[in-house]
């Protein structure tokens, strides 16, 4: 055996301008201070010119009475600022929800369909995504509330295809729907156990699947179980009003908490989830070995969450304010739940309602009316629909056609079906090839539904610019936006990425 | 050793891609049991016909019947003889998202209609035919290239063919892991399984074949023994390729 002598030069550090972590690390810390020192310039610029022109930087238009009325929404005359924020947030939520779930339908049918060997289904799909994508949204968007404006008025007797069951005219699209009444949530506790339910019963029949080999009915079994807990729920939800008690006790807690004790529980906390973080980052380099040997980063990076934990208990500690907001919003979110709860107690939980016309022209707003979609709600619908559904086929078929074509033949060298070689060798891998960019139209989708102020849709950008030009709340109004869309934008991208995450292919 | 009935007829088939003929009238007859060895340069039209053989590739003349079924565009026919003819590929072509257990029962259970658990038994046995039952519940992509073929290997052979084809199953494969696949093919000639394989590897050719083609252009352009073959081929162009191949 021969002693070969250590490389010495590997293991001598190099002087501080030379060494490639440590300027890594203070180029990050100098973009972090030039950004900090930008954003005060800023504010400070912002406040001297409000101060010019004697407004002043507050937040109370957020509770006082804001006396603007909305098109739509659960509350169209808002009691407060924030109240009419969250309108306008809902209604975001609502046409965006409803329009990732359609152009999702719509575009995955549109993208299989373009690759199609049926001349006519492959050729119309192809004229829908070369014009649907090629006009401006904004466009398509007053187009399709303008068609709904050319429906026929309504009137107080004979409008609408059904009357008293189905509307179609220029003031809405409307429909009977159920309502929750005052014993849902009470019932909605058996749904949720009964799904939960379900899901186990699942599992006990996949697994029996597997070792009989005869059919076990999966799906039947647990929809049986899911509608037994309901059927069983609508006559016993009182019972689960007992929860009740669980919300009234949280709420009782937070709301007499000492100040000073619950700064020490969310210190502890942050400095907690520091701790945590660091311990999963150490794991995550151990191997069964042992700990692998840190770099000059992993200790930085440790550092760096350690001192945010400290920044965080500390900051705590000096901004009470802090503290009393969020005990504050605890105490109120538990007694609201606790109002949706009372043990023993009795009520309806749905009810059904058909569409009532109040006046010519108007359909009753309040309590067992249909459900009405709005004309602003079709047209920003429509066309975030139809042209996010353009971009989504065109996702769909680059991730198809990214499959390798020795896929399709080893399935069909197999002797499986066109129908099962699609479903079970090509689109579970083209999914793992769509899921980023589906995420990226999602988000388009999103922040595309703020050009529903071009046709009065009452989403966060209208209900924002009514509210700043009634209040002169120019940017808060504006700081709120942007939260809020950085919000919705981390939330969207978070669940795509644990999910893409989870469909990763496995490899050494 | 061959049987006596011919299980792949082939008469004049011939294959276009575009304006380039690729197959010029094929006519072949394999015995079952026969393990039928095609070699020639690349583009030679060999991968072309064994692909033709359960349409992955359609002929546009000539006659192909596999084991009395005769390949027309009628789609039962089609199934029929790609459940009952096994086929290797180059690139494994393994689906990447499933565990090798998966990948060796999903034809079984679902076009088969086996049980899982007789479709599990089955596939273990494979596995442990080809050498490798422990990487059962791994994924493709942590198996090397020749555990990878050999898996495909045993995926074919799940759905009991009464053919296999080989597409130059050791071409992508590093030199150390030929042989491990030759090995499970050699094991497989020697049971008696009808294969037609297009390969480079002469060292199989010479020991496992019952007859070699050689193709050029389309079209076989001479067949004969491995012996006969390596000792005195006969056409030139046969003798031009082997004197640049060994």
């Amino acid at each position: 055996m021969t002693q070969t002598a250590a490389p010495k030069a590997a293991h001598e550090r190099p002087p501080f301008w030379r060494d490639a972590t440590v300027l890594k690390w203070a180029a990050q810390i100098a973009v972090l201070l030039g950004l900090v020192f930008v954003a005060v310039i800023a504010a400070r610029s912002a406040a001297r010119n409000l101060e010019a022109q004697g407004l002043t930087f507050s937040w109370r238009f957020l509770s006082d009475p804001p006396g603007i009325q909305l098109s739509e929404g659960f509350a169209t005359l808002p009691d407060s600022g924030l109240e009419a924020i969250l309108v306008g947030v809902v209604n975001m939520l609502r046409v965006t929800a409803s329009g990732v779930v359609a152009a999702t339908i719509l575009g995955v049918v549109i993208g299989i369909a373009r690759l199609s060997s049926n001349w006519l289904v492959n050729k119309s799909s192809t004229v829908y995504v070369e014009t649907i994508r090629n006009i401006p949204l904004l466009l398509q968007i007053v187009f399709w509330a303008a068609v709904f404006v050319s429906f026929p008025s309504l009137e107080s007797e004979g409008s609408g295809p059904i009357e008293g069951w189905l509307y179609a005219t220029n003031k809405g699209l409307s429909i009977p729907w159920f309502f929750p009444r005052e014993a849902f949530w009470q019932w909605a506790v058996f749904l949720l156990a009964g799904a939960i339910a379900a899901r186990f019963v699942f599992r006990w029949r996949i697994k029996v699947l597997e070792e009989t080999g005869h059919d076990a009915h999966a799906v039947g079994y647990s929809l049986a179980a899911f509608l037994a807990f309901a059927f069983v729920g609508w006559f016993a939800h009182p019972l689960a009003g007992a929860i009740g008690w669980i919300f009234g006790g949280l709420a009782w807690l937070f709301g007499s908490i000492p100040v000073l004790l619950m700064q020490i529980v969310l210190a502890a906390l942050a400095v907690g989830l520091a701790a945590w973080w660091i311990k999963r980052f150490l794991d995550s380099l151990r191997s069964p070995a042992g700990l692998a040997r840190l770099t000059d980063d992993d200790i930085f990076r440790m550092g760096l969450a350690g001192a945010m934990g400290l920044v965080a208990a500390v900051v705590f500690f000096l901004v009470p304010g802090i503290t009393e907001g969020i005990n504050l919003g605890l105490e109120r979110l538990f007694e609201f739940w606790d109002t949706k709860f009372d043990f023993l107690r009795t009520g309806t939980v749905l009810e059904f309602g058909r569409p009532t016309v109040e006046t010519p022209g108007r359909f009753a707003g309040f309590g067992l009316t249909g459900m009405t979609m709005s004309g602003p709600f079709f047209g920003v619908w429509m066309g975030v629909t139809l042209y996010t559904a353009a971009f989504i086929a065109e996702i769909v078929r680059g991730g198809i056609l990214a499959v390798a074509k020795g896929q399709t033949e080893a399935g069909l060298a197999l002797g499986l079906k066109r129908g099962q070689l699609l479903r079970m060798i090509v689109l579970p891998q083209a999914f793992r090839i769509i899921l980023p960019p589906m995420g990226n139209q999602y988000l388009n989708l999103a922040k595309n539904t703020s050009l529903g102020i071009a046709v009065g849709y009452a989403e966060v950008v209208a209900v924002g610019q009514t509210l700043f030009n009634q209040t002169g709340a120019t940017i808060q109004v504006i700081l709120i936006w942007m939260g809020f869309y950085l919000l919705v934008s981390l939330i969207l991208s978070a669940i795509v990425n644990w999910y893409n995450r989870r469909v990763a292919l496995v490899e050494r | 050793m061959p049987g006596d009935k011919d299980i792949i007829i082939s008469e004049g088939v011939k294959k276009w891609f575009g304006d380039f003929q690729a197959l010029k009238g094929v006519d072949l007859r394999v015995k079952e049991g026969e393990v039928v060895v095609i070699i020639g340069p690349s583009g030679s039209g060999k991968s072309t016909f064994i692909r033709c053989i359960n349409r992955l590739e359609v002929h546009q003349e000539g006659r192909i019947v596999v084991d009395d079924v005769e390949l027309t565009n009628d789609l039962r026919n089609i199934e029929k003889i790609r459940s009952d003819v096994g086929m290797v590929f180059q690139q494994f072509n393994l689906f990447p998202h499933l565990t090798v257990m998966q990948n060796i029962t999903l034809a079984p259970i679902w076009v088969r209609k086996h049980t899982r658990a007789d479709a599990e038994a089955t596939a273990m046995a494979l596995l442990e035919r080809v050498g490798i039952p422990e990487q059962a519940e791994k994924f493709p992509g942590q198996l090397s290239g020749g555990q990878q073929q050999r898996v495909a290997i045993a995926r074919s052979l799940a759905m009991e063919p009464r053919i296999m084809l080989f597409d130059e199953p050791t071409s992508a494969l590093d030199p150390e892991m030929i042989k491990e696949v030759l090995d499970v093919m050699k094991e497989l000639a020697q049971s008696g399984m009808t294969m037609l394989v297009v390969t480079h590897e002469m060292g199989f050719a010479k020991e496992v074949a019952d007859r070699v083609l050689f193709f050029d252009y389309g079209a076989i352009v001479e067949a004969g023994t491995p012996e006969h073959f390596f000792t005195s081929p006969e056409h030139d162009r046969t003798k031009l390729f082997l004197s640049q191949i060994l």
